[in-house]
Protein backbone atom coordinates (compact mmCIF):
# COMPACT_ATOMS: atom_id res chain seq x y z
CA UNK A 1 0.00 0.00 0.00
CA UNK A 2 2.96 2.31 1.09
CA UNK A 3 4.72 1.40 -2.09
CA UNK A 4 1.91 2.20 -4.65
CA UNK A 5 1.14 5.39 -2.94
CA UNK A 6 4.77 6.36 -3.39
CA UNK A 7 4.72 5.11 -6.93
CA UNK A 8 1.56 7.46 -7.79
CA UNK A 9 3.89 10.32 -5.86
CA UNK A 10 6.61 9.73 -8.37
CA UNK A 11 4.85 9.45 -11.17
CA UNK A 12 2.85 12.39 -10.18
CA UNK A 13 6.54 14.15 -10.18
CA UNK A 14 7.37 12.72 -13.51
CA UNK A 15 4.81 13.90 -15.07
CA UNK A 16 4.52 17.34 -13.68
CA UNK A 17 8.14 18.10 -14.43
CA UNK A 18 7.35 17.19 -17.68
CA UNK A 19 4.35 19.63 -18.12
CA UNK A 20 6.97 22.04 -17.11
CA UNK A 21 9.10 21.80 -20.21
CA UNK A 22 6.49 22.66 -22.47
CA UNK A 23 5.10 26.35 -23.74
CA UNK A 24 1.92 27.29 -25.52
CA UNK A 25 -0.08 30.13 -26.79
CA UNK A 26 -3.76 29.90 -28.36
CA UNK A 27 -3.15 33.17 -29.71
CA UNK A 28 -0.47 33.31 -31.91
CA UNK A 29 -0.63 34.91 -35.09
CA UNK A 30 0.12 33.62 -38.54
CA UNK A 31 0.11 36.64 -41.06
CA UNK A 32 -0.38 35.66 -44.53
CA UNK A 33 0.67 37.76 -47.20
CA UNK A 34 0.47 37.18 -51.74
CA UNK A 35 1.02 40.52 -52.13
CA UNK A 36 3.40 40.75 -55.33
CA UNK A 37 4.40 43.89 -57.35
CA UNK A 38 2.02 44.06 -60.03
CA UNK A 39 -0.87 43.35 -57.03
CA UNK A 40 -3.32 46.47 -57.37
CA UNK A 41 -3.34 46.24 -53.13
CA UNK A 42 -1.90 44.93 -50.22
CA UNK A 43 -3.14 40.72 -50.22
CA UNK A 44 -2.66 39.72 -46.75
CA UNK A 45 -4.39 38.08 -44.17
CA UNK A 46 -3.56 37.75 -40.61
CA UNK A 47 -4.96 34.66 -38.20
CA UNK A 48 -4.78 35.37 -34.20
CA UNK A 49 -5.78 32.15 -33.19
CA UNK A 50 -3.62 29.51 -33.50
CA UNK A 51 -2.62 27.72 -30.94
CA UNK A 52 1.28 26.54 -30.85
CA UNK A 53 2.81 24.22 -28.30
CA UNK A 54 6.88 23.99 -28.29
CA UNK A 55 8.54 20.95 -26.23
CA UNK A 56 11.91 22.54 -24.69
CA UNK A 57 13.57 19.54 -24.12
CA UNK A 58 13.26 17.65 -27.43
CA UNK A 59 12.42 20.62 -29.56
CA UNK A 60 9.21 19.52 -31.06
CA UNK A 61 6.75 22.12 -32.26
CA UNK A 62 3.72 22.24 -33.39
CA UNK A 63 0.94 24.41 -34.87
CA UNK A 64 -2.74 24.34 -35.72
CA UNK A 65 -4.92 27.40 -37.34
CA UNK A 66 -8.07 26.77 -38.51
CA UNK A 67 -8.20 28.50 -41.99
CA UNK A 68 -11.55 30.48 -41.35
CA UNK A 69 -9.69 32.44 -38.85
CA UNK A 70 -7.93 34.30 -41.04
CA UNK A 71 -9.05 38.40 -41.37
CA UNK A 72 -8.58 40.05 -44.53
CA UNK A 73 -9.28 44.14 -44.81
CA UNK A 74 -11.59 43.82 -47.80
CA UNK A 75 -14.91 41.14 -47.06
CA UNK A 76 -14.42 40.31 -50.84
CA UNK A 77 -11.34 38.76 -50.13
CA UNK A 78 -11.83 36.82 -47.17
CA UNK A 79 -14.41 35.59 -48.87
CA UNK A 80 -12.26 34.68 -52.28
CA UNK A 81 -9.53 33.21 -49.98
CA UNK A 82 -12.37 30.87 -48.37
CA UNK A 83 -13.95 29.91 -51.00
CA UNK A 84 -12.27 29.91 -53.98
CA UNK A 85 -8.54 29.55 -52.91
CA UNK A 86 -7.84 27.74 -49.60
CA UNK A 87 -11.74 26.12 -49.24
CA UNK A 88 -11.87 26.10 -45.62
CA UNK A 89 -14.73 24.72 -46.07
CA UNK A 90 -13.67 21.65 -47.09
CA UNK A 91 -10.06 22.10 -45.16
CA UNK A 92 -10.92 23.73 -42.13
CA UNK A 93 -7.27 23.54 -41.05
CA UNK A 94 -3.85 24.04 -41.27
CA UNK A 95 -1.07 22.48 -39.28
CA UNK A 96 3.01 22.35 -38.62
CA UNK A 97 4.83 19.56 -36.92
CA UNK A 98 8.32 19.94 -36.72
CA UNK A 99 11.24 20.41 -34.55
CA UNK A 100 13.56 22.58 -33.64
CA UNK A 101 17.10 21.14 -35.51
CA UNK A 102 19.62 23.02 -33.29
CA UNK A 103 17.55 22.83 -30.28
CA UNK A 104 20.21 22.49 -27.66
CA UNK A 105 22.09 25.36 -28.81
CA UNK A 106 19.38 27.15 -26.74
CA UNK A 107 19.44 27.64 -23.17
CA UNK A 108 15.50 27.89 -22.61
CA UNK A 109 16.41 29.14 -18.33
CA UNK A 110 18.59 31.78 -19.97
CA UNK A 111 17.25 35.09 -20.78
CA UNK A 112 18.66 36.11 -24.56
CA UNK A 113 17.79 35.65 -28.53
CA UNK A 114 18.53 32.34 -30.11
CA UNK A 115 18.34 31.60 -33.41
CA UNK A 116 17.06 28.54 -34.77
CA UNK A 117 16.53 26.05 -37.54
CA UNK A 118 13.15 24.73 -38.09
CA UNK A 119 12.08 21.45 -40.03
CA UNK A 120 8.66 19.73 -40.20
CA UNK A 121 5.62 19.26 -42.56
CA UNK A 122 3.11 21.68 -43.20
CA UNK A 123 -0.39 20.46 -44.04
CA UNK A 124 -2.83 22.73 -45.82
CA UNK A 125 -5.74 22.83 -48.24
CA UNK A 126 -5.28 18.79 -47.71
CA UNK A 127 -1.97 18.76 -48.55
CA UNK A 128 1.48 17.84 -46.77
CA UNK A 129 4.96 19.59 -47.74
CA UNK A 130 8.66 19.42 -46.07
CA UNK A 131 9.01 23.24 -44.77
CA UNK A 132 12.70 24.80 -43.38
CA UNK A 133 12.98 27.91 -41.48
CA UNK A 134 14.84 30.44 -39.56
CA UNK A 135 13.53 31.36 -36.99
CA UNK A 136 14.18 33.35 -33.68
CA UNK A 137 13.52 32.66 -30.03
CA UNK A 138 13.73 35.37 -27.38
CA UNK A 139 13.20 34.28 -23.91
CA UNK A 140 12.87 36.95 -21.15
CA UNK A 141 11.45 36.48 -17.77
CA UNK A 142 10.39 32.48 -18.35
CA UNK A 143 8.64 33.32 -21.19
CA UNK A 144 9.13 32.77 -25.28
CA UNK A 145 8.62 35.13 -28.13
CA UNK A 146 9.14 32.67 -31.25
CA UNK A 147 9.06 34.37 -34.75
CA UNK A 148 9.73 32.98 -38.13
CA UNK A 149 9.21 34.42 -42.09
CA UNK A 150 9.15 31.23 -44.72
CA UNK A 151 7.97 31.03 -47.86
CA UNK A 152 5.28 28.40 -49.61
CA UNK A 153 4.37 27.64 -53.15
CA UNK A 154 0.60 27.95 -53.19
CA UNK A 155 0.79 25.49 -56.20
CA UNK A 156 2.52 22.75 -53.45
CA UNK A 157 -0.66 22.72 -51.73
CA UNK A 158 -2.74 22.64 -54.66
CA UNK A 159 -3.89 26.47 -54.47
CA UNK A 160 -4.59 27.62 -57.84
CA UNK A 161 -4.85 30.89 -58.65
CA UNK A 162 -7.91 31.79 -61.56
CA UNK A 163 -5.87 33.21 -65.11
CA UNK A 164 -7.56 36.58 -64.57
CA UNK A 165 -5.71 37.30 -61.64
CA UNK A 166 -2.69 35.26 -62.18
CA UNK A 167 -0.51 38.04 -62.46
CA UNK A 168 -1.92 40.33 -59.50
CA UNK A 169 -1.39 37.18 -56.73
CA UNK A 170 2.08 35.94 -55.91
CA UNK A 171 2.59 32.26 -56.57
CA UNK A 172 4.40 32.02 -53.33
CA UNK A 173 2.96 33.28 -50.19
CA UNK A 174 4.99 34.74 -47.25
CA UNK A 175 4.09 33.21 -44.01
CA UNK A 176 5.16 35.41 -40.40
CA UNK A 177 4.66 33.63 -37.36
CA UNK A 178 4.64 35.59 -34.13
CA UNK A 179 4.30 33.76 -30.70
CA UNK A 180 4.61 34.60 -26.92
CA UNK A 181 4.76 31.24 -25.11
CA UNK A 182 3.87 31.17 -21.67
CA UNK A 183 4.91 27.92 -19.83
CA UNK A 184 2.13 24.79 -19.23
CA UNK A 185 1.24 24.20 -16.22
CA UNK A 186 0.30 20.81 -15.34
CA UNK B 1 -34.82 57.78 -90.69
CA UNK B 2 -35.84 59.25 -87.71
CA UNK B 3 -37.06 56.45 -86.12
CA UNK B 4 -34.21 54.61 -86.19
CA UNK B 5 -32.08 57.32 -85.12
CA UNK B 6 -34.04 56.99 -81.93
CA UNK B 7 -34.09 53.27 -81.01
CA UNK B 8 -30.34 53.88 -81.61
CA UNK B 9 -30.14 56.28 -79.24
CA UNK B 10 -31.89 54.37 -77.01
CA UNK B 11 -29.73 51.44 -77.08
CA UNK B 12 -26.61 53.18 -76.70
CA UNK B 13 -28.34 55.26 -73.23
CA UNK B 14 -29.53 51.90 -72.46
CA UNK B 15 -26.01 49.97 -72.71
CA UNK B 16 -24.28 53.17 -70.70
CA UNK B 17 -26.67 53.00 -67.65
CA UNK B 18 -25.80 49.20 -67.34
CA UNK B 19 -22.42 49.92 -67.68
CA UNK B 20 -22.14 52.64 -65.39
CA UNK B 21 -24.96 49.99 -63.00
CA UNK B 22 -22.38 47.74 -63.51
CA UNK B 23 -19.39 49.78 -62.63
CA UNK B 24 -20.57 51.19 -59.43
CA UNK B 25 -21.64 47.08 -58.79
CA UNK B 26 -18.15 46.13 -59.23
CA UNK B 27 -16.50 48.94 -57.46
CA UNK B 28 -18.90 48.70 -54.24
CA UNK B 29 -18.46 44.99 -54.16
CA UNK B 30 -14.47 45.51 -54.44
CA UNK B 31 -14.30 47.70 -51.61
CA UNK B 32 -16.73 45.88 -49.22
CA UNK B 33 -15.74 46.50 -45.44
CA UNK B 34 -16.55 43.69 -43.16
CA UNK B 35 -20.02 44.83 -41.44
CA UNK B 36 -19.86 46.05 -37.85
CA UNK B 37 -20.96 42.57 -35.87
CA UNK B 38 -22.47 45.06 -33.48
CA UNK B 39 -25.13 45.95 -36.16
CA UNK B 40 -25.90 42.48 -37.01
CA UNK B 41 -28.58 40.28 -35.59
CA UNK B 42 -27.19 37.01 -34.74
CA UNK B 43 -28.32 33.62 -36.39
CA UNK B 44 -27.61 31.97 -33.27
CA UNK B 45 -27.89 32.54 -29.23
CA UNK B 46 -26.01 29.74 -27.11
CA UNK B 47 -24.87 29.29 -23.70
CA UNK B 48 -20.84 28.35 -23.84
CA UNK B 49 -20.83 25.05 -22.30
CA UNK B 50 -23.82 23.78 -24.44
CA UNK B 51 -21.61 25.45 -27.47
CA UNK B 52 -18.72 23.82 -26.58
CA UNK B 53 -20.20 20.33 -26.05
CA UNK B 54 -21.91 20.57 -29.13
CA UNK B 55 -18.78 21.00 -31.25
CA UNK B 56 -16.82 18.57 -29.11
CA UNK B 57 -19.43 16.01 -29.33
CA UNK B 58 -19.83 15.98 -33.72
CA UNK B 59 -17.56 18.66 -34.97
CA UNK B 60 -18.65 18.16 -38.29
CA UNK B 61 -22.59 18.60 -37.94
CA UNK B 62 -22.01 22.19 -35.59
CA UNK B 63 -19.22 23.07 -38.22
CA UNK B 64 -22.06 22.88 -40.74
CA UNK B 65 -24.41 24.63 -38.63
CA UNK B 66 -21.91 27.45 -36.97
CA UNK B 67 -19.63 28.29 -39.89
CA UNK B 68 -19.38 32.05 -40.91
CA UNK B 69 -22.81 32.14 -38.55
CA UNK B 70 -23.40 35.13 -36.37
CA UNK B 71 -23.29 34.06 -32.89
CA UNK B 72 -24.43 35.20 -29.39
CA UNK B 73 -22.77 33.65 -26.29
CA UNK B 74 -23.25 33.92 -23.07
CA UNK B 75 -20.72 32.85 -20.52
CA UNK B 76 -18.21 33.18 -17.41
CA UNK B 77 -15.14 35.47 -18.37
CA UNK B 78 -12.32 33.36 -17.96
CA UNK B 79 -9.94 35.65 -18.64
CA UNK B 80 -8.89 38.56 -21.11
CA UNK B 81 -5.82 38.96 -22.56
CA UNK B 82 -4.60 42.07 -24.42
CA UNK B 83 -1.46 40.86 -27.29
CA UNK B 84 0.97 43.73 -27.78
CA UNK B 85 -0.85 44.96 -30.68
CA UNK B 86 -3.23 46.02 -28.39
CA UNK B 87 -6.00 43.15 -29.46
CA UNK B 88 -8.09 41.36 -27.20
CA UNK B 89 -9.57 38.28 -26.62
CA UNK B 90 -11.90 37.27 -24.02
CA UNK B 91 -12.19 33.99 -22.86
CA UNK B 92 -15.30 32.32 -21.99
CA UNK B 93 -16.43 28.93 -20.54
CA UNK B 94 -16.24 26.72 -17.41
CA UNK B 95 -13.22 27.49 -15.34
CA UNK B 96 -13.31 24.11 -14.16
CA UNK B 97 -13.13 22.89 -17.74
CA UNK B 98 -9.43 23.82 -20.13
CA UNK B 99 -12.15 24.46 -23.28
CA UNK B 100 -13.72 27.50 -24.15
CA UNK B 101 -15.02 29.85 -26.17
CA UNK B 102 -11.69 32.20 -27.47
CA UNK B 103 -13.39 35.39 -28.85
CA UNK B 104 -11.28 37.88 -30.93
CA UNK B 105 -12.76 41.38 -30.21
CA UNK B 106 -12.82 43.71 -33.22
CA UNK B 107 -10.59 46.34 -32.79
CA UNK B 108 -13.28 48.98 -33.41
CA UNK B 109 -14.91 48.31 -30.03
CA UNK B 110 -11.50 47.81 -27.69
CA UNK B 111 -12.86 50.26 -25.35
CA UNK B 112 -15.70 48.28 -24.49
CA UNK B 113 -13.39 45.22 -24.13
CA UNK B 114 -11.42 47.59 -21.78
CA UNK B 115 -14.15 47.10 -19.01
CA UNK B 116 -14.56 43.58 -19.25
CA UNK B 117 -13.02 41.67 -16.09
CA UNK B 118 -13.01 37.79 -15.20
CA UNK B 119 -15.24 36.70 -13.55
CA UNK B 120 -17.87 38.79 -15.35
CA UNK B 121 -21.19 37.50 -16.72
CA UNK B 122 -21.06 38.76 -20.53
CA UNK B 123 -22.55 38.00 -23.61
CA UNK B 124 -20.29 37.93 -26.71
CA UNK B 125 -21.47 38.33 -30.59
CA UNK B 126 -19.12 36.96 -33.36
CA UNK B 127 -18.77 35.00 -36.39
CA UNK B 128 -17.71 31.35 -35.76
CA UNK B 129 -14.92 30.17 -37.54
CA UNK B 130 -14.80 26.41 -36.23
CA UNK B 131 -13.44 24.64 -33.53
CA UNK B 132 -9.87 24.25 -32.29
CA UNK B 133 -9.59 20.61 -31.06
CA UNK B 134 -5.96 19.61 -28.81
CA UNK B 135 -6.14 17.26 -26.41
CA UNK B 136 -3.40 18.83 -24.30
CA UNK B 137 -4.47 22.55 -24.59
CA UNK B 138 -7.97 22.03 -24.15
CA UNK B 139 -10.53 21.90 -27.21
CA UNK B 140 -11.83 26.07 -28.07
CA UNK B 141 -14.65 27.33 -30.05
CA UNK B 142 -13.34 30.62 -32.01
CA UNK B 143 -14.95 33.45 -32.64
CA UNK B 144 -13.94 36.34 -34.99
CA UNK B 145 -14.70 40.11 -35.17
CA UNK B 146 -16.64 40.16 -31.77
CA UNK B 147 -18.42 43.24 -30.28
CA UNK B 148 -19.84 42.61 -26.38
CA UNK B 149 -23.48 41.91 -27.01
CA UNK B 150 -24.95 43.02 -23.64
CA UNK B 151 -28.59 41.55 -23.44
CA UNK B 152 -31.69 43.61 -24.09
Amino acid sequence: MKNRFLMIAVAALISSSSFGQKYFTKTGKINFDATTASSPEKIEGINRTATCVVDTKTGNLQFALLMKGFEFERALMEEHFNENYVESHKFPKAEFKGVISNNEAVNYSKDGTYSVKVKGKLTMHGETKDVETDGKLVIQNGKITATADFNVLLADFKVSIPGLVADKVAKTAKISVTCSLEPLKG
Amino acid sequence: MKRKKKIILYVILSVLVIAGAAAIYIYKEYNRAHKDTAKLKADYTVNATDFINEFSGNEQAANKKYWDKIIHVDGLVKSVDKDDRGFYSIIIGDTASVSSVRCSLDSIHNNEAATVKPGNLIGIKGICSGFNADELLGSDVILVRCVIDPKK
